[in-house]
């Protein structure tokens, strides 16, 4: 038997931060990434999708965003399994009472801790959370569920596994062996953005659109092909349109840094690729004016976002850049006396270093103009 | 290198209406003096219109050249040298305008001679309408019309650039003005959509603050709308849970089965209640019937009682009123018989009172008599009194008053003085002898003595005649005794008496007779006195009418007058034996009343105790008659027994109504029934808020508000990145900004320091001890002394214009280092100024002359007498 794990959909999720364009690019994906989900499915022979919750981003989305969500599943081939997630957790008059409400006949919302019988003698578990942040493991339950005449127990969880790493949250803590105790085949879990695989029942699919800066890899679902009495077979398939880059680079000249830029360009899909660059190093100013305005002239309009955090490249006026200005006389003086502040310190220095800056700029221009 | 002026001519030019030609002019200093309104100015203005204004402009200034009125050409001609050439201009404007400068190379004619003229002289086509002294370039600055002297003006764009090369000679290469310019235009068009003019935060900054603020104001909003729909969500809850368990309660019967209970057992309770009223009313009635029987037989027996007890009374009372009665009858007689004592007694005392008052009638009558006769007397001596008196006064009415008599008195003193005195005047003649003959005033004269007053002739007889001449004045003295005698007897004669004596012993009489009136009127006061007896008041006047008025009768006779004592006596007794007898009677009156007193509780006792044996007798025989009173004692034991049966009824009763508290019954069912109906209220009322807070849930929670809220606060976040970013550019460029200003400013204080320099050499003079400050634009701008700046607009007008001369000669300075064709005209300079000052203006003009042409247009030929140089007087009238 086949199906398609996925979760931490986030629909509806702001991207405030970005302008409108990127932002608007953002919101689509996440709802496109359904069609690429429905379209795995169906590719994969996969009759069922189980989404382990945080479908939408909020307890509280917006009507659009619903509606999107619903007419992309509904257009769908697939039967979709939906868990309401600690983002998006069931309450009475809450969103899913939105969602049913559109009445789409291939979509189940499993907001009861009741076990379901999806196809025969294959039972899902679902372990749907209530509250934003619960105290108790949710998928406890499983053991006092009875599936009668079960081949397959499939679990549908949302959070993190006890002791999960530093970066995991402290509710909704799932036991990292719930598979093994509760006699599940597969447990299918949401929370964890990344892929990532527990033991060989136990798998985060991960977002299927990365929606922040933490690992390069794009979004992806995961094609589970479950058997009784063997381990589950898992192929992720990729769903991400967008790959949300970090980059960390130590750049003490232009040279380095066009090194650097040139083999991260051919390495992605610009237009696809969201880049938070952190610069490092000591420069001339000169060099680090022409590093900040290739960044900001050239690479950020390829890609689809850039971020760039220059503070770390630390950047000092040569003594022949302060020369080539001092012939300029007043401008030459007003350097002196900027870079004076710079030597001085204290509050004014960062300002009195982009003044600096300003005016390498603005003179640089003048020659070139 | 100086222009050198040499002659000037001018035809047709302003109020030259006749040619004017000054010549003989000077390399150094010159001074032209004319008087006020002579043309000095207008001299200078045509030497302007010379070199600067072109011939064939017919602007304003070109069309004042003309004579006021007159159509005519305004023509000039100036003659000049520069280094070792000589030029000369000739203009002629409006009319036929033309141009010929001839010089070294030549003649030049029309608009060549122009653009040859401002080579020369290094200045530009002026293209304004009434002429722009910027325009003139150094010559703009240095020939000063009378109007500008007073402004410490710049030097024009044109001295600036003729300038430069000096300065930069001097302060070493300036360089950048350009890409500087080119960068503080951009960083003030950069800093300009940050901030306003005013420095404050405008442009991006307050777009990016506004942002900030309506993205912080809506999230905000959507989070309170949010929380609220949360509440909502929260509120729904809990009155969910409360209506289950309100369900709950109200599912159980319990409270249903201990009310019905409740019921039953409160319905016994009425009918015992019921009951027992109807045993005590019972009861009641049982005890009424005893009480009423007890009462008639009581009564009874209280009325046979009080028979006996009256009976009894009666006798006792009976018994004690007989030895009293008897003794008041017998007190009765004594009263009788003292009450005809009494009277007797009344009779007598009349009788003797009566005999009293006819004895004192008759002793009253007897006095009356005695005091008529003492009337009669009395009156007989007032008569003769008053005869007295009349008489007495009569003489006294004589007495002469004191001032008459002291005049009397005078007149007889200043007599005798006069006589004494026309006895001293007179002469004495005594006569002895035989007489015969002799006579004397015609009459014969006797012996004797003789005094003669006046001229007397005394006839000696035979013709012969003594003529005696007494003295004059005896005729005065004579005179007043005549006088003084007259007035004597006129006195006397007033008075009555015939001589001074006869009027002293009248007035003796007069004093003596005043005197006796006094007495006498004592006397007649003395006889006069009151007589109460006859009713005679005290007067004279009253004693004589008395006396008229009695009528000779014999009452003044009268009889013996009766023992009075022996009257009064009788009176006494008779009025002490009536006392006694009244005694008497009111002792036998007073035992009565004793007895009387004695007698009244008796008699009351008597007629009470018989009223009360009435009274029983009465009640007795009406108790009797009663129906009821047959059988009376057996009635009673009847009546006690049913009484002793209604108690134990009612005793029964009461148990059983104590057994149930009703009301405590009835406030248990009422708990009961409210906490149902409260129950029941409150489900109504959860379900009520389940219902609106569904709705609210609905409709809030459709509108998508969490993730408004999210996007909000991101964006939020996002503006406030933002805005940081954007202060951060505002603040790196208003640095920027700033420190460009402060090199510039810096710069331009090495720029400006040559001219400052200059400058400072002629003001020291004038100013010593102070500093200047020149702007950018190389403009004076203050005068520093004693370390406070002075604006160059708040200084005196005096010292202003001393200021424009010496900068000016600063920049003329400047110019010929340059060799620049330089002059210096000033057009009636120093007006302001004061000999001190005028002196060291003149000295340093003076010493200027010896470097460049100098001409000082001037009407003061005073202030400048003493000043060497070439003077030119202009004689406007020419």
């Amino acid at each position: 038997m086949k199906f398609l794990h996925t979760a931490d959909w986030q629909l509806g999720k702001p991207f405030a931060r970005f302008d409108p364009e990127v932002r608007a690019a953002l919101t689509e994906a996440r709802f496109d990434a359904i069609d690429a989900i429905g379209k795995a499915a169906t590719e994969n022979g996969a009759a069922h999708v189980l989404v382990a919750g945080d479908i939408f981003d909020t307890d509280g989305p917006s009507d659009r965003t619903i509606v999107q969500a619903v007419s992309r599943m509904q257009r769908q081939l697939c039967h979709w399994w939906l868990l309401p997630g600690n983002h998006d957790y069931a309450r009475s008059g809450g969103l899913w009472d939105r969602v049913r409400a559109k009445g789409a006949p291939n979509i189940t919302v499993v907001d009861q801790a009741l076990p379901v019988e999806i196809e025969s003698r294959t039972w899902l578990l679902p372990a749907p959370l209530v509250h934003r942040h619960n105290l108790d493991d949710p998928t406890t339950l499983f053991d006092t569920m009875a599936t009668p005449n079960a081949a397959l127990r499939i679990g549908l969880a949302h959070g993190s596994i006890r002791d999960f790493g530093s970066q995991g949250e402290t509710t909704n803590q799932i036991a990292p062996d719930r598979a093994r105790t509760s006699s599940l085949d597969y447990l299918a879990l949401g929370d964890w953005h990344g892929t990532l695989r527990i033991d060989d029942r136990t798998w985060y699919s991960g977002t299927p659109e990365a929606d922040r800066f933490q690992r390069d890899e794009p979004g992806q679902a995961l094609c589970v092909d479950l058997e009784p009495g063997r381990p589950p077979q898992v192929i992720p398939v990729r769903t991400g349109k967008f790959q949300w880059m970090i980059r960390d680079w130590r750049v003490d000249d232009l040279a380095s840094f066009v090194a650097e830029s040139t083999q991260l360009l051919n390495a992605v899909e610009p237009s696809g690729t969201l880049l938070q660059l952190t610069l490092t190093g000591i420069s001339a100013l000169g060099d680090r004016i022409a590093i900040l305005s290739s960044l900001d002239h050239d690479i950020a309009h390829q890609l689809r976002y850039l971020d760039v955090r220059a503070d770390a490249l630390v950047a000092r006026p040569s003594d022949d850049d302060i020369a080539a200005l001092a012939v300029e006389g007043m401008l030459g003086t007003a350097a002196l006396k900027l870079n004076a502040l710079v030597e001085e310190g204290g509050t004014n220095a960062a300002t009195a270093k982009r003044a600096l800056e300003r005016l390498f700029v603005e003179v640089g221009r003048g020659e070139t103009a | 290198m100086s222009l050198r002026l040499r002659h000037i001519t001018l035809n047709n030019f302003r109020k030259f209406r006749e040619p004017l030609t000054i010549q003989g002019l000077s390399d150094g200093l010159n001074i032209v003096i004319e008087a006020n309104e002579a043309g000095k100015s207008t001299l200078l203005e045509a030497l302007r219109a010379a070199f600067f204004v072109r011939y064939s402009t017919r602007n304003q200034l070109a069309s004042s050249y003309a004579p006021h009125g007159e159509n005519v050409a305004p023509e000039i001609e100036v003659g000049f040298e520069l280094g070792h050439d000589a030029w000369t201009i000739s203009k002629r404007f409006l009319r036929s305008p033309s141009i010929e400068v001839r010089g070294p190379t030549g003649r030049t004619q029309g608009d060549a001679a122009e653009e040859l003229l401002q080579e020369l002289l290094g200045f530009e086509r002026d293209t304004s309408r009434t002429g722009d002294v910027a325009a003139y370039g150094a010559l703009g600055l240095l020939w000063v019309a009378q109007t500008e002297a007073l402004s410490v003006a710049a030097p024009g764009q044109i001295v600036r650039d003729d300038v430069r090369s000096t300065l930069e000679a001097e302060v070493g290469t300036i360089m950048g003005g350009e890409p500087y310019e080119r960068v503080r235009s951009r960083i003030d068009a950069a800093y300009a959509k940050y901030w306003t003019a005013t420095g404050r935060f405008g442009g991006r900054q307050s777009e990016a603050k506004e942002r900030a603020d309506a993205a912080e104001a809506k999230a905000r909003e959507v989070q309170a709308r949010l929380a609220a729909l949360e509440r909502s969500f929260s509120d729904l809850e809990s009155s969910r849970t409360r209506l289950r368990l309100l369900d709950q309660e109200l599912a159980d019967t319990r409270d249903v089965e201990v009310r019905a209970e409740l019921v039953r057992t409160l319905e016994i309770a009425r009918a015992a209640a019921m009951l027992l009223s109807t045993r005590r009313a019972e009861h009641e009635a049982a005890a009424a019937i005893v009480r009423s029987r007890e009462d008639l037989q009581a009564r009874h027996q209280a009325a046979a009682k009080a028979l006996i007890d009256a009976g009894a009374a009666l006798e006792k009372a009976k018994a004690q009123r007989v030895d009293v009665v008897k003794d008041i009858r017998s007190r009765k007689l004594a009263v009788d018989s003292a009450r005809e004592a009494l009277t007797r007694a009344r009779e007598s005392r009349q009788q003797a009172r009566e005999a009293l008052t006819a004895g004192e009638t008759l002793v009253a009558i007897t006095h009356r008599a005695a005091s008529v006769r003492a009337a009669r007397q009395r009156h007989e001596r007032l008569v003769g009194l008053e005869v007295l008196l009349a008489n007495a006064t009569c003489t006294s009415a004589l007495l002469i008053s004191p001032t008459a008599f002291a005049e009397l008195e005078e007149i007889d003193r200043s007599l005798a003085r006069a006589e004494a005195e026309l006895a001293a005047g007179s002469t004495r003649i005594q006569l002895t002898g035989p007489t015969a003959g002799i006579t004397i005033d015609g009459e014969p004269m006797s012996v004797g003595e003789r005094t003669l007053m006046r001229e007397t002739v005394i006839g000696l007889g035979g013709g012969s005649a003594l003529i005696v001449k007494p003295p004059a004045a005896s005729g005065s003295a004579e005179a007043e005794v005549a006088r003084l005698k007259a007035k004597q007897e006129s006195m006397f004669a007033e008075l009555d008496v015939t001589s001074l004596d006869v009027a002293r012993a009248r007035n003796d009489a007069a004093r003596e007779a005043a005197a006796e009136v006094r007495s006498l009127q004592t006397q007649i006061e003395a006889i006069t006195q009151a007589d109460a007896a006859l009713g005679l008041a005290t007067s004279a006047d009253a004693l004589k009418l008395f006396i008229a008025g009695l009528e000779e009768t014999g009452e003044e006779d009268s009889d013996e007058p009766p023992d009075m004592a022996a009257l009064r006596q009788a009176a006494d007794a008779a009025e002490t034996a009536l006392a006694r007898t009244e005694g008497v009677q009111e002792s036998a009156i007073d035992g009565l009343r004793e007895l009387e007193e004695q007698d009244r509780p008796l008699a009351a006792a008597e007629a009470a105790a018989e009223s009360d044996l009435q009274n029983a007798r009465g009640q007795l025989a009406t108790i009797e008659s009663r129906a009821d009173f047959a059988g009376l004692d057996a009635a009673l034991d009847g009546a006690r027994k049913a009484a002793a049966e209604a108690a134990v009824n009612l005793e029964d009763a009461e148990r059983n109504a104590s057994a149930h508290d009703a009301p405590d019954i009835e406030r248990r069912i009422k708990a009961i029934d409210a906490r149902s109906s409260a129950a029941a209220e409150t489900k109504r009322r959860l379900e009520t808020d389940i219902a609106r807070l569904e709705g609210t849930v609905e409709s809030e929670g459709g509108k998508g508000l969490a993730e408004q809220a999210a996007f909000a606060t991101e964006e939020f976040e996002a503006a406030r990145k933002h805005l940081d970013r954007v202060t951060q550019e505002a603040e790196t460029l208003k640095l920027l900004r700033e420190t460009l200003e402060i090199a510039r400013v810096e710069m331009s204080r090495t720029y400006v320091g040559p001219v400052a320099r200059r400058a400072r050499r002629y003001i020291e003079r004038l100013l010593p001890g102070c500093d200047l400050s020149f702007s950018d634009d190389l403009a004076l701008e203050s005068v520093v002394r004693s370390g406070v700046a002075e604006g160059c607009m708040n200084l005196s007008r005096g010292t202003q214009e001393q200021l424009a001369v010496l900068t000016r000669l600063a920049f003329a300075d400047m110019l010929l280092d340059q060799r620049r064709p330089v002059s210096l005209i000033l057009d009636d300079p120093l007006a302001y100024a004061d000999d001190t000052r005028l002196d060291i203006m003149i000295d340093i003009i003076a010493a200027a002359a010896e470097r460049m042409q100098v001409i000082l247009l001037t009407c003061r030929d005073r202030a400048f007498r003493h000043v060497g140089g070439r003077r030119i007087v202009l004689d406007g009238s020419r």
